[in-house]
């Protein structure tokens, strides 16, 4: 038996696919995002290293760190994003698991339906929405036609063409589909993590006479805690790398780039404008960020596992 | 007599509250629910009624806005290299995934736990970093403009979670079973086919979700890669048809019908073990 599970040709010939094409197609390709990063890159063209002397290597970070308005305000909306979606997320997945859990007809059928736009492609999503907030359709018309502003559907909101203060109303109106889109699964995480405590405790903390509400504080939070953590981590990753809902609610050049964010950014500078170095550099500080949160989030939700 | 009482004041007290809960759900759910139907109603409307008058339902159906997205908008196209494209992707990762997965949890090797890190770092990188690199190398290769091209990376995209969730399930299958098998004369080939493989069928299940639903509705890398109008996916046909530049609103509300139906009728169906797969895969990643 041991020297089946030791035999040399076999390890290799189960591992070697995955590992090869995971090295070729991720691997190499990271070590030379990190390269070009490095270089003047520009299409029609080829990688030209900037070289050593006088820190002339860094110039695409140091052009997009100081010089760059557009990162400056998609850095601004990344981190709106980030910020927005892990507190309303763990606010409104956990108000959604504890309700869930406590009600006892139809909760199968409010699960599913509150996670099904997670499996819906975000992209024809966030063009449902566009429509939804297009001046002369959806809310607007809507409301015109109650009686608002008159009649006139133009005089209501511009929800995504409003470039005005500090974090613009796009922003928001992008920040809450996304809330509605991926709420469900936050809910389900929760709910799973939930379920899995044993009644045990929970009457056991009747007969000393807590209250529901008591029973949600001290017993079911300190319990979902690692949850929170792989919640938390997972939304922060995601928002950053939020791209499909923002690239089509937002037609793109109709706001000067005032409603872009980091992976937009991205898109438009290596695939419109063929600055390959500059986008790589982009694309490096991206990794470099959701390496931070996930190593910080871990760090700071201390996560203790109770024997439950 | 007043214990009664206070009993039946809680008991009002506790409808009163689970009322109040089911209202707010309800109205929860008319929020998730409205959209869709919205979309479904005026995808069968002409653009003048659409105009004058939201909220009545459409006189006659016109389906005419469905045929123009499904031909003209090149959907009909896009679904079925969709569906090319995930069922590779699928079938590819799942077994390049579980061999992988058998060789680290079940072969005895060095660097077995090494390699399983490895692949997990996969997970933090984000399919931009790589967009540049990969797309410079397989302009190079001539393969920027074909399906394999977004295959590839769909597949290695997919490894790392299949690996993950695999090597779980594989684990929690006892040895002595193996150990059964081999003096039954079975090669080590054939334990990964009779006994890994039939025993980790929920692993299989949970994984193979993840990646269709991921890849069905990926779209920055599709859109890179491919700017041939009969090769796009779906998501990039959607998004290249519906637009401030197209003017017919019905049929871009058809085409946004065609893109999330399949997908719709598919939850519906067997909405609990999708939510439940999904789930389970995302607590383990």
């Amino acid at each position: 038996m041991d020297k089946l599970m030791r035999n040399k040709k076999a390890i290799i010939l189960f591992i070697a696919p995955a590992l090869m094409l995971f090295t070729a197609v991720l691997f190499v390709p990271v070590c030379k995002a990190i390269y070009y990063s490095f270089c003047n890159y520009k299409l029609p063209g080829h990688a030209k290293f900037f070289g050593f002397e006088d820190w002339k290597w860094l110039k695409n970070y140091k052009q997009l760190l100081t010089k760059d308005q557009t990162m400056r305000m998609a850095f601004r909306n990344s981190m709106f994003f980030m910020v927005f979606s892990i507190v309303t997320q763990l606010v409104s997945g956990l108000f959604l698991a504890a309700l869930l859990t406590n009600i006892k007809k139809g909760r199968n059928l409010f699960k599913n339906i509150y996670y099904l736009p997670c499996v819906l492609s975000s992209a024809a999503l966030g063009l449902l929405w566009m429509f939804v907030f297009t001046p002369r359709l959806g809310i607007n018309q809507m409301l015109a036609s109650l009686g608002a502003w008159g009649g006139d559907c133009t005089l209501g909101p511009q929800w995504l063409f409003n470039t005005e203060g500090y974090i613009i109303l796009p922003i928001w109106v992008v920040s809450f589909v996304a809330l509605w889109q991926y709420v469900g699964q936050s809910m389900m995480l929760y709910m799973a993590q939930i379920s899995g405590i044993s009644s045990d405790i929970y009457e056991a903390s009747y007969i000393d006479g807590c209250s529901r509400r008591q029973s949600f504080f001290y017993i079911t939070l300190p319990l979902i805690k690692p949850m929170v953590a792989t919640a938390m981590s997972l939304n922060a990753i995601g928002s950053l790398k939020f791209f499909d809902l923002i690239y089509n609610m937002i037609p793109e050049g109709f706001l000067s780039h005032k409603a872009d964010v980091i992976a937009t950014h991205l898109y438009t500078s290596a695939f419109k404008f063929r600055k390959l170095g500059y986008g790589s550099a982009i694309g490096v500080i991206l990794l470099i960020l959701c390496l931070i949160m996930t190593v910080l989030i871990n760090k700071f939700v201390k996560t203790e596992n109770y024997d439950m | 007599m007043t214990d009664t009482m206070t009993i039946s004041k809680e008991k009002r007290q506790a409808r009163t509250v689970s009322t109040i809960i089911y209202i707010f759900l309800v109205l929860l759910a008319v929020i998730y629910i409205v959209p869709l139907l919205w979309v479904l109603i005026t995808s069968l409307k002409d653009d003048s009624t659409l105009m004058l008058s939201p909220w009545a339902m459409p006189a006659k159906l016109e389906w005419g806005n469905y045929e123009f997205a499904w031909t003209k908008g090149h959907l009909g196209t896009a679904m079925l290299n969709s569906l090319i494209v995930c069922s590779i992707t699928l079938v590819v990762s799942m077994l390049f995934g579980s061999m992988a997965a058998f060789a680290i949890a079940k072969l005895r090797w060095k660097l077995s736990k090494l390699s399983l890190y490895y692949f997990l770092i996969g997970m933090m990188i984000p399919i931009h970093t790589i967009l540049i690199p990969l797309f410079v190398q397989f302009s190079g290769w001539k393969m920027s403009n074909t399906l394999i091209g977004i295959i590839i990376p769909y597949i290695t995209f997919s490894l790392p979670i299949t690996i993950y969730i695999m090597v779980g399930f594989f684990e929690g299958i006892p040895n002595e079973l193996f150990e059964a098998a081999c003096i039954d004369g079975c090669s080590v080939y054939k334990m990964f086919g009779t006994v890994a493989i039939p025993l980790a069928k929920t692993g299989f299940m949970v994984t193979g979700l993840m990646s269709f639903v991921s890849n069905w509705n990926e779209l920055l890398l599709a859109m890179v890669f491919i700017s041939d109008e009969t090769k796009k996916t779906l998501p990039v046909s959607l998004t290249k048809f519906v637009g401030p530049y197209h003017t017919n609103y019905c049929q871009m509300f058809a085409a946004i019908m065609i893109a999330i139906v399949p997908t719709i009728i598919a939850y519906v169906a067997f909405a609990n073990q999708i939510v439940e797969g999904l789930t389970a895969g995302a607590v383990k990643g």
